[in-house]
């Protein structure tokens, strides 16, 4: 009973830091219209700030309840003037793009200066000890974080309820767009909203340093469940958010003492059931209709005629043929996965504007699957790729009929989480390794023929895949069902009106794109004989999507450009260690801000035709 | 007589968080007439025209079409039995070209919407057939234009060759006339008198003098309710009518 309990308690404190992200969240989306990608990053730094002013300067926990969140909020307002401002007026997408590409530098930086390990906080004297309640122990700062939280958000919602600011809030969540283009015209009121929104994330960030091991990494996982959270509540409502929170806090608390196994995964499964029952959330309302006016600038393009490319697919085939005479085939081979991946990617973001920020589940699960019927059954490469694909295909079916229910905003969380939940499968399901990985995969012969323990058949087999994938995807979107894509992205509305359920479409389009991103993962598995947690992993997910946007979202030949490139750089800084990450989202940062078109898509306006 | 009838409901009704926007409207529209919907703003008119065309469900009652109940059918199935809807805002996919607008209201048909497989240039036989659609609406030779390069009035050209491109036995149109400068708005009331041949017409319209000129019956909303019904001549006589009108002030 005592364990049973403490485990619900455990849940409750969780479920605390739940509802105060999931709240800032909410503020932040009701007035900025974006997801704040950095909201795990910036609740790091609230328990790290707490942890240096405590160390460096001596500052208590009581000084630090209130200085750090006055000092993250107010490095967040200038993150808001100065940066996240010029996305307003773009796709929702460039502003997830943007707060990703921040959360990056701020980890990596943070990682670089204080390593991954934890660091204790002390509990502050006044709170040390505990109460015995008789039927359990409770610890005292245990029930000040859950009391203290609950205040917070109840000042929260007073706030938004009774103030000015909070009218807008409001008047925000119910008609985003009006209010958006009314709030372009008080910025400061915007650039407050996201202030308040950070500093709630570093004030749960001081209440958890005592609790968690302050470390740089701390945020990253719990903002990939407070998202989940988010999904399921909905974001119509500050209450919403406060009762979810706690609410999913519990539940994971009470599996934790009942099936610890499933405790990881039970806010995912929880979340496919309320997309199941009431996609909206359950606080949420049903979507309005009501779309933003964008930036024509700011799309990626449609592309061109399909005859347009012919002879600049030739070319790419002819230089990726004669391509391992100049360059090592081993990292050519690296590069085509992934350019594979990233056109699998590229298919959802570019042409039907919906961005997975999950996909590294299918390049992940596929390498597995492959490995294993290669490995432990003996299956031949061929059958092996064909069943990894088709296990990606099935994920992305599943996965698929569920994000789709949701509205572009939702689907980059969702995918997110799903994600997510497949890497907390990964890790312990004892066929994959766990941490180790799946090693050994064996290359075998391709239709009993082909060694591909050898390099340049291997090369060029995968070189036949990676234009086989290419194909469908050009296909795919020069296609009847491409024409419908399009339509779908350009006006909604006006495709159903014209008898096409735009759901239908999405959802096939989404297990396309898994299926060819499984091919990518299949293909990785051989070539490197190893299929490992890293490519399950979100920082994958992550590169893919670096990948594309460097590349040039929505253009035919951007994904294997980007692929070149971030593999490349990859390997080329390698020896900088954690610095990788932060550049990367500094490129994130600098693409989103003033290179929103990619290598490719410069390219293509100076020589003024689609590639 | 009540096979005349094409669009039926029965105690239509749709709440907005108590609000009753639309309530209890019983309309009744005879195939093979231009039938208008109209009344001072606030007066419902959006809403009943969304109930109608399934962008939204009905808090209570019945929608019938054809004799079938279709008050749970989703909106999209709506076009395959013969139903078709504008837009208040000019619908376009404004990055496609005049032809594949109007291509993609004829392709469904074909049943090969879900072919990815599939060369686009299997679409190539229904240029032609695009092509007469866009000369019957005024843009002939424009095939190749993208839809965004077009002047207002002609958008909504191009948003009636798509719809007519469903072939429709119901046409359903969202305030036809708004937005439309006053040089186009004959054009495009000749052009709804051409389409309408051998159709019926819903309209939304706030436009009165086109109403006039254009329709059969006249149904008058107000504060979600039908307020009155008949001729343009006979509920333009209406003293409530007038009084709703010169009353809102708003209009």
């Amino acid at each position: 009973m005592q364990a049973f309990l403490s485990q619900v308690l455990l849940g409750l404190i969780n479920g605390a830091f739940y509802a105060m992200l999931s709240l800032g969240l909410a503020v932040i989306f009701g007035l900025l219209n974006i997801i704040n990608f950095a909201h795990g990053a910036q609740y790091m730094m609230g328990a790290l700030a707490a942890w240096l002013l405590a160390t460096y300067f001596g500052v208590n926990y009581w000084a630090a309840l209130i200085v750090v969140p006055v000092i993250v909020g107010g490095l967040g307002m200038l993150l808001e003037k100065t940066v996240i401002r010029r996305t307003y007026r773009l796709e929702h997408l460039f502003g997830l793009l943007l707060t990703l590409g921040i959360a990056s530098i701020i980890e990596g930086l943070f990682v670089n200066y204080y390593g991954a390990v934890g660091r204790p906080y002390p509990v502050p004297s006044m709170l040390q000890g505990a109460v015995n309640l008789g039927f359990m122990v409770l610890p005292l700062y245990r029930a000040w974080v859950i009391v203290a939280s609950l205040a917070v958000c109840l000042i929260t919602w007073a706030v938004i309820e009774r103030t000015k600011l909070g009218s807008y809030l409001r008047a925000a969540t119910e008609n985003p767009p009006l209010v958006l283009a009314f709030g372009i015209n008080v910025p400061r009121m915007i650039m407050l909203t996201y202030g308040l929104g950070v500093g709630l994330a570093a004030l749960a960030g001081v209440m958890a340093a005592p609790i968690y091991q302050v470390n740089p990494l701390m945020g990253s996982n719990l903002i990939i469940v407070v998202f989940a959270v988010v999904v399921i509540g909905g974001m119509g409502s500050i209450m919403g958010s406060v009762v979810t929170g706690f609410g999913v806090g519990l539940i994971e608390g009470i599996t934790k003492a009942l099936w610890p196994e499933a405790s990881g995964v039970v806010v995912f499964v929880l979340m496919a059931i309320v997309l199941l029952i009431k996609p909206a959330g359950l606080f949420g309302k049903p979507f309005s209709g009501a779309t933003l006016a964008l930036d024509p600038e700011a799309r990626p393009p449609l592309a061109g005629e399909p005859r347009q490319y012919l002879v600049p697919i030739l070319a790419m085939a002819a230089l990726l043929i004669v391509a391992p005479a100049f360059i090592y085939p081993v990292f050519l081979m690296k590069v085509l996965c992934f350019a594979l991946f990233a056109v699998s990617f590229n298919l959802l973001i570019g042409f039907v504007g919906l961005g997975s920020f999950g996909h590294a589940m299918f390049l992940g699960l596929a390498g597995y699957v492959t490995g294993h019927v290669a490995r432990n059954w003996g299956w031949p490469p061929e059958f092996a790729i064909l069943g990894g694909t088709a296990a990606a295909a099935a994920l992305g079916l599943v996965t698929g009929v569920l994000a789709v229910r949701r509205q572009k905003i939702y689907f980059a969380m969702v995918t997110l989480a799903f994600a997510e939940m497949v890497y907390f499968f990964c890790v312990q399901a004892p066929f994959t390794g766990g941490e180790d990985g799946m090693q050994q995969i064996p290359q075998g012969k391709l239709f009993e023929l082909i060694d591909l323990a050898q390099t340049m058949p291997l090369y060029y087999v995968v070189l036949c895949i990676f234009l086989l994938g290419f194909l469908i995807a050009f296909r795919t979107i020069n296609s009847p069902f491409g024409q419908v894509l399009k339509a779908i992205r350009e006006n909604e509305p006006r495709a159903i009106s014209l008898g096409y359920n735009p759901d239908r479409y999405k959802l096939l389009i989404f297990v396309i794109s898994a299926a060819l991103a499984g091919l990518a993962g299949s293909m990785k598995a051989i070539v490197f004989q190893i299929a490992s947690l890293q490519d399950v992993y979100h920082s994958t997910s992550g590169d893919v999507i670096l990948m594309a946007l460097v590349g040039g979202l929505g253009t035919i030949f951007g994904p294997l450009v980007g692929a070149f490139a971030i593999v490349g750089m990859q390997q080329y800084l390698a020896p900088l260690g954690q610095w990788v990450v932060v550049v990367q989202g500094v490129i994130f940062v600098v693409c989103v801000l003033t290179f929103r078109q990619g290598i490719i898509g410069l390219l293509a306006r100076w020589i003024g035709r689609p590639l | 007589m009540s096979d005349d009838i094409i669009l039926e409901t029965k105690g239509l009704t749709r709440e907005f968080a108590g609000f009753a926007a639309v309530s209890d409207v019983n309309l009744q529209v005879h195939r093979g007439t231009i039938h208008a919907l109209i009344g001072p703003n606030g007066a419902g008119k959006t809403t009943c025209f969304n109930l109608l065309t399934k962008f939204l469900q009905p808090t209570r009652g019945q929608i019938w079409y054809q004799g079938q109940d279709i008050t749970g059918t989703r909106p999209d199935k709506l076009v395959a039995m013969g139903m078709a809807r504008s837009f208040q805002i000019s619908a376009v996919f404004p990055y496609l070209s005049l032809i594949e607008n109007v291509r993609l209201a004829l392709q469904r048909r074909l049943g090969t919407s879900f072919h990815f497989w599939r060369s686009t240039s299997s679409l190539k036989h229904l240029d032609s057939r695009a092509e007469e659609l866009l000369k019957s609406v005024g843009l002939a030779g424009m095939g190749h234009t993208k839809a965004v390069d077009l002047s207002y009035g002609r958008k909504r050209a191009l948003e009636m060759a798509t719809t007519l491109a469903t072939d429709p036995v119901l046409l359903l149109l969202d305030e036809p006339m708004a937005g439309v400068g006053h040089e186009d708005i004959d054009t495009l009331t000749e052009l709804i008198r051409t389409v309408a041949v051998g159709r019926t017409v819903l309209m939304v319209e706030h436009n009165l003098s086109v109403v006039s000129t254009l329709c059969n019956t006249v149904t008058v909303l107000r504060r979600g309710e039908i307020l009155a019904e008949g001729s343009y001549d006979e509920v333009a006589g209406n003293p409530q009518v007038i009084e709703a009108y010169l009353g809102a002030s708003d209009e």
